[in-house]
């Protein structure tokens, strides 16, 4: 799972509604896999990343985008390799406001709940 | 009703996935050429969800986008994962996405899994939710009217004819399926008992399959050899004739919706189990043809040149547009997708099948569902209404992923559904083209702004 989808995740349990996001990453085991670099693509998806949940989940991130960042290669080499690079095999991904974990292993997030934690 | 939709879902499209997935991992189906074509037109940059994404076939399309796939079957979601794709095992009802994440999604043969209205509708509207405004979705759902194929009912089990010889020889299919079962592909559609393979059960599907399913299946047993049934070969109707009226009395109007409404009415207790109220309500495809899905599959050079692949060649001069009226005549000729319970799984078929070696090694099917079936016509013709009165007759089988009775539920549209749907139900979106694609309904709609 790269950093980049966890960006997108949100927990659906019942009732957290938006204060299910972002989902709370521990990762046990993580591999870097190289990925082509791309500016421009880099470029384009930092305005839709949720800043403040790329830092939690990445640490080395700068606390926000810097000014003319589309420019930077090296802020977007950065970027690109925590976004696309950094992947999460083994891990959890925990629900802020209920405490459910929702598993990764092999690199696949098993986003599933069960009937009791869905019904409406 | 929720409840029964949900366990008919898992025993005739989860299990069944999860059943065969493991069999179809070396299968690369081709991606439709509209969807494509949306995929490519995203503006690169695009954060583009695959709902229901099974193998993956799309998630590759366009290097530009960053495509998240996700299926509810684990076993597809390896697969896809495998093949360096970037996946999830989620719930297209409850889609593990925060509001207005997505650029665009796509949702390619899932819905029509979806055995309620309504929770299609909740489908629909999951993947609204994650939607960017002004972000586009494309779904695709197969389309009860077909020129080479009739379904009887809008809700349909149709049997899965996994070719049985790739027990036999599953390693040496190729990719392609130009061998099935270790014979060299023939030009001419139909084929001849096959003497040489030793599996006397084969199913014989002529022509392209198609599934309007993301994954897509058929491939293996596109070109299952062995014919040594004695109607293969008859008018379309052969198979289908064998069993009689009795056979067809399961065919009944009711959608699960409609039953429910019924049961309502009448105050009957709700249905205990799945297969007794599939069998009750779901009309069981006889499928004379191959299934017309979506056909993911390069014409093969070597394969009868079936109007099915002029189809797909003409599509090609009509990609940017849709084909308004239903799907080109194909000529899927003798396509015998045979219906799964006649390979001697139980009374039914005895007399018809003489050479029932099973080549499926110790798959009987448990409790031999078709005796049991046999004797709950009689009760569903009666008592329809009294549903119970059929349940006590069986349990669930356990071992229901045997390859020939796997049967996956599919709900085909009629023309102009799929559209209502979303105007009516759906009001986040905006419909911006729907058309027909390959035997399949197909709409573009768009997330309005200020929504949500």
């Amino acid at each position: 799972m790269k950093l980049l989808t966890h960006n997108l995740l949100s927990s659906h349990v019942r009732g957290v509604g938006p204060r299910g996001f972002p989902l709370r990453l521990q990762a046990t085991e993580v591999r870097i896999n190289p990925v082509e670099f791309n500016p421009d693509f880099v470029a384009r998806m930092i305005p839709k990343v949720e800043w403040a949940a790329l830092l939690e989940a990445a640490d080395t991130v700068p606390k926000e985008p810097i000014e003319g960042y589309e420019h930077d290669e090296k802020f977007l080499r950065k970027m690109h390799h925590v976004l696309l690079e950094v992947d999460v095999l083994e891990g959890t991904l925990q629900c802020p406001e209920s405490g459910r974990l929702f598993p990764i292993s092999r690199g696949i997030p098993n986003m599933l709940l069960s009937d009791e934690e869905t019904e409406t | 009703m929720d409840h029964e939709a949900a366990q008919l879902e898992k025993q005739h499209v989860h299990d069944v996935y999860e059943g065969t997935a493991p069999y179809f991992n070396d299968l690369q189906s081709k991606a439709w050429p509209r969807v494509r074509q949306f995929l490519q037109e995203q503006k690169p940059g695009s954060l583009i969800a695959d709902i229901g994404c099974g193998t993956g076939k799309y998630l590759k399309v366009n290097s530009q986008v960053y495509t998240l796939g996700c299926d509810y079957c684990r076993p597809l979601v390896e697969i896809a994962r495998s093949r360096g794709c970037e996946v999830m095992v989620c719930d297209n009802l409850h889609l593990p996405f925060r509001d207005q994440g997505f650029d665009a999604i796509i949702s390619i043969g899932v819905i029509h899994h979806f055995s309620t209205k309504q929770r299609r509708i909740r489908a629909i509207k999951e993947m609204a939710r994650v939607l960017v405004p002004g972000g586009q979705l494309m779904i695709y759902v197969w389309a009860m009217e077909q020129k080479n194929r009739h379904f009887e009912k809008q809700d349909v089990l149709v049997p899965w004819n996994r070719a049985l010889c790739s027990q036999l020889f599953s390693d040496s299919s190729q990719p392609g399926r130009k061998q099935q079962c270790g014979h060299p592909e023939r030009s001419h559609p139909y084929h001849p008992p096959c003497s040489v393979c030793s599996c006397s059960v084969c199913f014989k599907e002529q022509g392209h399959s198609k599934r309007s399913h993301s994954m897509d299946y058929e491939p293996m047993m596109a070109r299952a050899c062995c014919a040594n049934i004695s109607e293969e070969g008859e008018e379309e109707n052969g198979f289908y004739n064998t069993f009689g009226k009795s056979f067809r009395s399961w065919f009944f109007s009711r959608s699960l919706d409609e039953s429910t409404l019924r049961k309502q009415a009448e105050r009957v207790r709700p249905l205990k189990t799945t297969e007794a109220w599939a069998n009750s309500t779901i009309s069981i495809q006889p499928s004379r043809h191959s299934s017309l899905d979506l056909d993911r599959q390069e014409p093969l050079s070597t394969r009868q040149q079936t109007s099915d692949e002029d189809v797909f060649v003409e599509t090609s001069q009509k990609q940017l547009e849709w084909l308004r009226a239903p799907a080109t005549k194909k000529h899927l000729r003798g396509g015998q997708q045979r219906e799964v319970r006649r390979n001697g799984d139980g009374n039914f078929l005895e007399s018809t099948n003489t050479n029932a070696n099973r080549v499926n090694a110790g798959d009987v099917e448990e409790g031999d569902p078709s005796s049991k079936i046999l004797r709950r016509i009689s009760a569903v013709d009666s008592t329809d209404s009294n549903p119970d009165a059929t349940i006590s007759v069986e349990e669930q089988q356990p071992n229901v992923l045997d390859s020939r009775a796997l049967m996956r539920y599919y709900h085909v549209f009629r023309e102009g559904e799929l559209y209502g749907l979303l105007k009516e139900n759906v009001s986040e979106l905006h419909v911006l083209s729907s058309g027909n694609d390959h035997g399949n309904w197909c709409i573009i709609a768009e997330k309005k702004d200020n929504c949500d």
